[in-house]
């Protein structure tokens, strides 16, 4: 296995997500699905590390990768004006993901990922409304709605299969290619509705916000590798996972 | 009025509704605030609670347990009340029940939150059920809904649409939920096959006639009485029975054109709300109705003696009946 091989199997798996929600008129008005395909990674990192993978298992990913889109695209609706066609077939695509991956679960008889999924959406909406919210909520706080945003449907597809080993690097993994990401839209002046309400938070503190995110970001990278120096992780994973941090 | 004569029509089935009501409380609760609020905001708007109603109904016809039906009761309301949220986004609606709706209390985004929320809630709540035909039916229902609405936004303001088109997106829109929560009530409740299909039949001959009915008020009725404006549908390009019937009316086809454009007066609403009324188009809506209405209740006569099957003609009548 190489990185190539790891790449392809991303690829794969977003084309098989492509095909389970293929919809002629969504796809002519909004697009395809978008797909972070660092949290494809991570929903395939027990596959790539020989972990037991069958047909069953596989469909399931798939389902978290079409959770993840379906939920992306309903953040794609402006706050205040979604009268376009395209902003309300968002709306719809959305919901139309969102019915494709419990329909695709039902067959599949997995009662058991359609609660945890659910869980986990109740979950994320409950987080992703934060910005929304009158509450203060600390720098600390902030990470974690991040954190939840970003991970928590592969938590709950690691629990389902008993891949919860893998929990630990994948929060920490994805929360700092996140926080990466945001201090470069933060750089370039495009904040995001949670940037917005973090530099709030941060007002009265000594330092700036991208100077705290900085430092987060050097203590996550320091626990990353940690993780990987004492992971049972084949070495080419382990170089793609630091790779994916440096390069991102 | 209509909600008063509807708890008269349920009677003997509230115990069982207070216990569905108190259980959308419990689903709706949350660690949000904001979601909270909004969850409150649209529990107290009400509702006719139509779906909980015909799956308690359809359940009585087999081993009924309110504490098993509850499971998918509970989640039918909330799939609608979510769907309305999103709907509200998408019609750019702010009124509702003649309430301020989420986006417009709110945002559009704090809309879509609550309504993947409540999404999220139903289905968590319906996998107390094992059973792996009843969320093949629910998802099948969702997803086959979602595809109505899209087609719904494919076909506004198109003037080459026909009666069949009409048929297609509103038994999506509408009469496919009230169908599932018939077949639903039935099957939890162990409904042999065959009643099964008579009462899935029933909630889907009844489903259309509510939305013919509704699409009949959306014109007839006043604006205080819809707490939004006459002829709403209209407006938003959606072309309903009343207008198919009448589409090559002078006064309909310019006014569609302008709707089109978003260019329509006061006084040219009224003039399309003056034409509709005093057309033949009503009446003939209404009789189409009444043929799905006939074909509901050919459906409930095919099914055993049992004391509901008065409450379901009872209930099936009313929705034909609502006032014009």
């Amino acid at each position: 296995m190489d990185a190539t091989y790891i790449q392809g199997s991303i690829e794969q798996l977003k084309t098989n997500i492509f095909m389970h929600v293929r919809h002629r008129t969504l796809l002519q008005y909004t697009g395809a699905p978008v797909i972070n395909e660092n949290q494809l990674f991570y929903l395939l990192l027990p596959f790539l590390n020989g972990e037991e993978w069958n047909e069953h298992i596989d469909k399931s990913a798939i389902t978290v990768g079409i959770v993840h889109a379906s939920l992306y695209e309903h953040d794609k609706i402006n706050e205040t004006n979604a009268t376009s066609k395209e902003q309300q077939l968002t709306v719809l695509s959305g919901d139309y993901y969102s019915g494709r991956y419990y329909e695709i679960l039902a067959h599949l008889g997995n009662i058991t990922l359609i609660r945890e999924l659910s869980e986990g959406i109740v979950n994320r909406c409950e987080h992703q409304i934060k910005v929304y919210e009158s509450n203060q909520n600390s720098l600390e706080q902030w990470f974690n709605t991040i954190s939840v945003i970003q991970t928590e449907l592969i938590r709950r597809f690691y629990l389902v299969f008993n891949f919860e080993q893998y929990s630990s690097l994948m929060h920490t993994g994805l929360l700092l290619l996140q926080l990466k990401k945001e201090v470069r839209n933060l750089q370039n002046g495009h904040n995001s509705s949670i940037m917005k309400k973090m530099i709030e938070s941060v007002s009265n503190e000594e330092k700036t916000l991208e100077q705290l995110l900085v430092e987060k970001i050097d203590m996550l990278q320091d626990l990353l590798h940690e993780y990987l120096h004492s992971s049972t992780l084949n070495d080419e994973l382990k170089r793609y996972i630091r790779h994916q941090v440096e390069c991102s | 009025m209509e909600k008063m004569k509807l708890k008269i029509l349920y009677s003997d089935l509230k115990a069982d509704i207070d216990i569905i009501e108190k259980e959308l409380e419990k689903a709706l609760n949350s660690s949000s605030h904001l979601i909270n609020d909004a969850s409150l905001h649209l529990l107290q708007a009400g509702g006719k609670r139509i779906r909980p109603v015909f799956v308690l109904i359809s359940a009585k016809f087999g081993q009924y347990n309110i504490e098993n039906i509850k499971n998918i009761a509970v989640p039918l309301e909330l799939i609608h009340m979510a769907s309305l949220v999103h709907d509200d986004v998408i019609d750019d609606s702010d009124l509702r029940r003649g309430r301020h709706t989420v986006k417009s209390q709110w945002n559009n985004r704090v809309a879509m939150y609550t309504g993947d929320f409540i999404f999220a809630r139903a289905l968590e709540y319906v996998t107390s059920i094992e059973n792996k035909k009843v969320h093949q039916i629910l998802a099948k229902t969702m997803v086959e809904i979602c595809n109505g609405e899209v087609i719904q936004i494919e076909d506004k303001f198109r003037n080459n649409q026909n009666l069949k088109d009409y048929f297609r997106r509103i038994k999506r829109k509408t009469a496919l939920l009230i169908e599932s929560s018939c077949e639903l009530g039935a099957v939890v409740s162990g409904v042999d096959e065959k009643n099964v299909r008579h009462l899935k039949q029933f909630g889907y001959f009844v489903g259309m006639s509510y939305q013919i009915v509704d699409d009949i008020l959306d014109f007839t009725s006043t604006d205080k009485e819809l707490g939004k404006p006459a002829g709403s549908d209209l407006l938003q390009g959606n072309i309903t029975l009343p207008i198919l019937l009448l589409k090559d009316h002078p006064t309909i086809k310019h006014f569609i054109a302008q709707a089109s454009k978003g260019q329509v007066t006061e006084q040219q609403r009224l003039e399309m709300l003056n034409v509709v009324r005093n057309s033949d188009a009503i009446k003939q809506s209404i009789a189409i109705s009444n043929g799905y209405l006939r074909k509901a209740l050919k459906e409930v006569d095919a099914l055993p003696d049992h004391p509901m099957k008065k409450k379901l003609r009872d209930v099936a009548l009313f929705i034909g009946k609502r006032k014009f």
